[in-house]
């Protein structure tokens, strides 16, 4: 990571995205090409919210540049690394080493299994990750039908196999949290 | 029976296309990722997908830590503000700051002590 020459993580992030330095709506590129729907976005912040818990359009405004950034500056990383490794294609993995290198560990282990679930229930050809059976131990045996079932589920954490993982993860993400504010 | 309540919109990609099971449209994270630069010339097809969880991992916790910013604020809004207050609180958005920062002034005159200070 310290030999990345352009790494965007030096500066704080400054001027490595184009993307990032002309947000404004002005910039002559539509704006269904520079971010994600406010609705997904919107859906996503109230589920992390209390029931009571309100969001000003202005917030939601920012968290969906804040998200686009968030792709761009992980993109970078990984396609930095792919060029240094001569490949072209950046894949699954090469995000998830991002991810890690620049701080976002926690979300790898959530990641891996949402990657494994969709790797199994995936048949119609894209999934050319290849490395599935050594995952396959811990959620196989699931009918084609259910695989669907169980990778809509991971979402809701409802597969049992999975709970089992995730509710560890997220306990120790709780922990994390927990300490971040008593700090 | 249909089951409403796992393949609503609620789960796909509601109003904004069929993109499965993924609550994020891939195609969308595709074009942006496109936009990182001009080396970024071929993804695969599981790429957007570790995307599409991923940003509801980053989305999650970016609002979780700009609520406890609105909760300190004694509030029930979550503001803009708060999630700049959020970004310069926690190392990992350290690369939001410049975005931030632009919607909201009064902010980068913190920046340099905040963004060292904050992690102890």
């Amino acid at each position: 990571m310290a030999e990345n020459p352009a790494s965007p993580a030096g500066g704080g992030g400054g001027g490595s995205h184009e993307s990032g330095g002309e947000q404004s709506p002005q910039s002559g590129v539509r704006e269904q090409d520079r971010f994600l729907p406010i609705a997904n976005i919107s859906r996503i912040m109230k589920k992390a919210l209390p029931a009571n818990g309100k969001i000003a359009k202005e917030a939601k405004d920012t968290v969906q540049e804040c998200v686009s950034e968030f792709i761009s500056f992980i993109t970078s990383e990984a396609s930095d690394k792919c060029q240094k490794e001569k490949r072209k294609t950046i894949n699954g993995d090469d995000l998830l080493w991002a991810m890690a290198t620049l701080g976002f560990e926690e979300y790898i282990d959530p990641l891996k299994v949402y990657l494994a679930r969709y790797r199994e229930g995936d048949t119609k050809g894209s999934a050319r990750g290849g490395d599935g059976p050594a995952k396959r131990d811990s959620i196989g045996g699931v009918p084609g039908q259910n695989v669907q079932y169980a990778l809509q589920g991971s979402m809701n954490y409802m597969n049992p196999q999975v709970t089992l993982f995730l509710k560890h993860t997220c306990r120790e993400r709780h922990v994390h949290r927990n300490v971040w504010i008593f700090i | 029976m249909r089951q409403a309540g796992t393949y609503s919109g609620l789960l796909s990609g509601g109003i904004s296309g069929r993109t499965g099971p993924h609550s994020l449209p891939l195609a969308r994270i595709k074009k942006i990722m496109k936009r990182s630069g001009d080396d970024v010339k071929m993804i695969s097809g599981e790429a957007p997908i570790v995307f599409s969880k991923a940003c509801e991992l980053f989305i999650e916790e970016l609002t979780q830590r700009s609520w406890k910013m609105t909760m300190q604020g004694k509030r029930r809004t979550l503001q803009k503000e708060d999630v700049a207050s959020a970004v310069m609180a926690t190392d990992i958005f350290d690369f939001l700051i410049d975005l931030v920062s632009d919607s909201k002034d009064s902010m980068a005159d913190h920046l340099g002590e905040v963004d060292t200070n904050m992690e102890s």
